[in-house]
């Protein structure tokens, strides 16, 4: 910005983004009205976004700019004031990728806005179509100069879904497509479970409290479940799924990342470059499987017919198309271990999977016993190890479970669990994933956003999984929809003594 | 925002002592039916010199739901409420209740405790503040009614204080609150609720095609009541440093702002009949924008609510109401 603006002095919004255009790729989308437009929608709400603001869709669908906005509001339930006034606004451009055209046009919209409504040159280009396009968007953005920012101060940004690549393989290949036009600073790739509270919460729990870090360790921790849980079957995105399985579509983003942020040091600031040296760091620690290990550290499931939630749902390979022969997984389970001096000798029992009884995530660690009991044995039959667990979703928050007294004359020792809920203790509103990420994609904070080496490191320890999994002979285990998974998976702890949380 | 309410216990005493209205507060806990862990946030304590304010913070309170949970102590004035006004020493007649709600799933409480406080110990407010305050939160002050004198026992336990200038005399009450705000952390309930338009003025210079001409306003219209009109007016004219010549303050049923800056023009005012308002920015032969925001409920607990969450000094608002003092009209509004 290049003037201060006293007025702004004091002001609460101080994330506010500045005057830009976003760019919507695939704007007739599914994500585009599911996700974006209602995170804009709150961030015009909230006085997040700026006045001098605009959002151009482009799709091959063909509409008019009125057709644009009146769908746009359309699939909003109570459209407020400002979401109307922005909506009003909103242009769109009907086109191919393949084609220079559309993306002339889109040039010519680009330069009207910002004469019009002092957008100032800046854009924000969202790619929310199937990442086939997405190397072919960005060659043509190039092609036209669109795809740098002019030498005045403005930015050019590009976000990019999951997912990114396959494998390791063509995860490069991707890289280097957008690297072709766009520097690694202004690729934004979005995992939405970054932007949810409690997960950057993990860095706040862990970082700003002293009691928790010093305990964060291998001396403290006996072992840390990871779970990601979804009451849901694939629904229509069953041919999607059918190429993806929870490996790719949960494991290598989602599970990564939140196990990261658990095993991660202390960076030296909370900011893009600190975080993301350390997560990286930390995915570089986990031990990678050889192909002959995977049989062993990895559970590999699919569900069957089942009651969920009181509904009675279909076997996977009963689902609208899914082959009827299918192999590919619906829950995983692993067990992984951590190379270096914080975390040798922890295991971290990471489970995920769809039709489980709810949908549920949290890190749990579960710390050792204490080293000598003092009490009789019946006294402390209620009694388990310490553990503490940042809830994710749906109810986010912290518990500790610890043991206590239970009144009355005998001593007696029982496990309480303390619960604190985000709800609860802040009058703020949560912002939606989409709607923190989104607003820190116009304000140019990359924090949140994945790196491409992190993306690079995550496949790294995905690849062998992948390859086992690609063997004909590697065993799917069913279980039935509406239960914690199949029993191959109980057995991956059972081994070690230990037992999943019911959570 | 506000989840409803429920009493999950309650208990009165008439003449009692401090030490019995703590320990019914602690058996009402034990009692109650929900979780053994509270979440809470705040001491809040409410000053209300008459039944009418009493009655009208208990409402707001109330209509807080959920949030902010923690311990209220409502004093009010022996005799104001129903009960005894006797004036025995070191006795109280109180009522305690335990109030429940369910924010995203989760069952959260607050107690509230008032308190009625006989002349005898309006000396000494503070010692019976003190016993009934959470350990580590921040201490509130919410002085409903009236303003506290310079020594009221009160602000020594006070970490802020809230007020409502609206209630309390709009301009005429400017000195006294800026006195105060000298010694103590103020928070203005009626500045928060002008959050709205200062926002929007301020959204109208963002970026490079407008930034500039923040510097460049030569003439500021305000309209609005009395109180709201000279804060803005004591805000903008703080901000941007322009002398009182460049201001037209006028009465109306709702605040606007008109700044004529040179080849530019920017205005805020509430939309014809509507719950919101509008602001738009035009360069002279260049671009122009708009922006639309829907008013945030005006409601009390609204205010409240949003000025819990602010327990912070606020320099713009010290140096607003400083400003305002220039527009007010000698000896008074
Ligand atoms: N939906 C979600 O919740 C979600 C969640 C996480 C990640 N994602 C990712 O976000 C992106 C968009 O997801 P989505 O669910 O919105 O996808 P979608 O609805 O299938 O596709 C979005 C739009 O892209 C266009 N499109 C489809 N196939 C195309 C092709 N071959 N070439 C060019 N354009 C094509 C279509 O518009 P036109 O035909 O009008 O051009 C379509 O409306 C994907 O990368 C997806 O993996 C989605």
């Amino acid at each position: 910005m290049t003037e201060q603006n006293p007025l702004a002095e004091g002001a609460e919004s101080d994330r506010r983004a500045p005057p830009c255009v976003l760019v919507v790729f695939g704007a007739s989308g599914d994500l585009t009205t599911r996700k974006l437009m209602p995170a804009l929608a709150e961030l015009a709400d909230g006085r997040r976004l700026p006045a001098a603001f605009c959002v151009v869709g482009v799709a091959r669908t063909e509409m008019a700019d009125e057709d644009f906005q009146a769908r746009m509001l359309a699939d909003m339930d109570k459209p407020s004031a400002a979401w109307e006034s922005l909506v009003s606004g909103f242009r769109y451009v009907a086109g191919d990728y393949s084609h220079p055209d559309t993306f002339a046009a889109l040039k010519r919209v680009l330069a009207e806005v910002h004469a019009a409504r002092g957008t100032g040159g800046n854009v924000v280009y969202y790619l929310a179509t199937p990442p086939q396009v997405f190397g072919e968007v960005a060659a043509a953005l190039a092609a036209e100069g669109m795809s740098k920012p002019e030498d005045d101060g403005s930015f050019v940004r590009i976000v990019i879904e999951k997912p990114y690549g396959r494998d390791l393989g063509s995860a490069r290949e991707l890289d280097a497509q957008m690297h072709a036009s766009f520097d690694e600073s202004q690729i934004y790739r979005i995992d939405h479970y970054l932007g949810k509270e409690t997960v950057q919460n993990v860095l706040a729990l862990r970082f700003a409290n002293a009691i928790f870090e010093p305990i964060w360790n291998r001396r403290y921790v006996d072992h840390v479940q990871i779970t990601v849980a979804e009451s849901l079957g694939v629904g229509h995105r069953g041919s999607f799924y059918e190429g993806a399985g929870a490996l790719r579509d949960i494991v290598q983003n989602h599970v990564l990342q939140v196990l990261a942020l658990t095993l991660m040091e202390p960076p030296a600031t909370i900011d893009a470059q600190g975080i993301r040296d350390e997560k990286v760091k930390a995915l570089r620690a986990v031990d990678i499987l050889s192909v002959d290990e995977v049989g062993n550290e990895v559970v590999r499931g699919q569900y069957d017919r089942g009651w969920v939630e009181g509904g009675e749902v279909p076997a996977y390979r009963e689902e609208e198309g899914v082959a009827a022969d299918s192999r590919t997984e619906t829950y995983m389970a692993m067990r992984m271990q951590v190379d270096n001096w914080r975390w040798a000798g922890v295991p971290f029992y990471v489970r995920t999977g769809k039709r489980l009884p709810k949908r549920y995530t949290e890190v749990a660690m579960e710390f050792h016993d204490v080293p000598h009991l003092p009490f009789g044995r019946k006294d402390t039959r209620g009694l388990g190890p310490n553990a503490l667990v940042l809830r994710i979703q749906p109810d986010e928050g912290i518990t500790l479970r610890f043991g206590a007294k239970v009144p009355g004359q005998a001593f007696r020792v029982r496990s309480t669990s303390m619960d604190f809920s985000y709800g609860a203790a802040f009058m703020e509103e949560t912002p939606e994933a989409y709607e923190r990420l989104l607003l820190d994609a116009m304000v140019g904070d990359p924090t949140l956003f994945i790196r491409t080496d992190e993306v690079e490191q995550a496949w790294r320890i995905v690849d062998p999984i992948l390859e086992a999994f690609a063997d004909p002979s590697f065993p799917v285990a069913h279980y039935q929809a509406g239960t914690w998974g199949p029993r191959e998976a109980d057995r991956l702890l059972d081994r070690d003594g230990r037992r999943w949380r019911s959570p | 925002m506000a989840e409803p309410v429920t009493e999950l216990g309650s208990w009165r005493g008439e003449q009692v002592k401090v030490g019995q209205v703590l320990d019914a507060l602690a058996d009402l806990r034990r009692r109650s039916p929900m979780g053994a862990t509270r979440t809470s946030v705040v001491n809040l304590v409410v000053v209300a010199r008459t039944g009418d304010a009493a009655d009208r913070a208990a409402a707001a309170i109330a209509g807080l739901g959920g949030r902010h949970p923690g311990r209220t102590l409502m004093l009010v004035p022996a005799g104001s409420g129903s009960g005894s006004n006797g004036d025995s020493g070191d006795k109280v007649d109180a009522s305690v209740s335990l109030l429940g709600s369910e924010v995203e799933g989760h069952d959260v409480w607050s107690e509230q405790v008032t308190l009625s406080v006989g002349r005898a110990m309006a000396h000494h407010t503070d010692s019976l503040i003190e016993p009934f305050t959470l350990p580590d939160l921040p201490v509130v002050v919410w002085f409903v009614s009236d303003l506290p004198l310079a020594d009221d026992p009160v602000l020594r336990s006070a970490d802020v204080v809230l007020v409502d200038s609206k209630v309390l005399g709009d301009v005429g009450a400017f000195p006294r609150i800026a006195e105060l705000s000298r010694r103590h952390i103020v928070v203005d309930l009626s500045w928060g609720r002008l959050r709205p338009w200062r926002e929007l003025a301020a959204g109208l210079f963002d970026g490079r095609a407008f930034a500039p001409f923040v510097t460049r306003v030569r003439h500021v219209d305000v309209t609005g009541k009395e109180g709201p009109r000279h804060l803005l007016a004591g805000w903008l004219a703080s901000r941007l440093e322009l002398p009182r010549s460049a201001f037209s303050l006028s009465p109306a049923r709702h605040v606007s702002l008109a700044l004529a800056a040179e080849g530019a023009s920017f205005e805020v005012a509430r939309e014809d009949g509507k719950r919101s308002v509008r602001a738009s920015a035009s360069v002279d032969g260049g671009p122009s924008h708009t922006d639309v925001l829907t008013l945030p409920d005006a409601s009390l607990p609204w205010s409240l609510a949003d000025a819990l969450t602010r327990l912070e000094r606020d320099r713009v608002w010290e140096q607003a109401l400083r400003g305002a003092l220039v527009f007010a009209p000698a000896g008074g509004p």
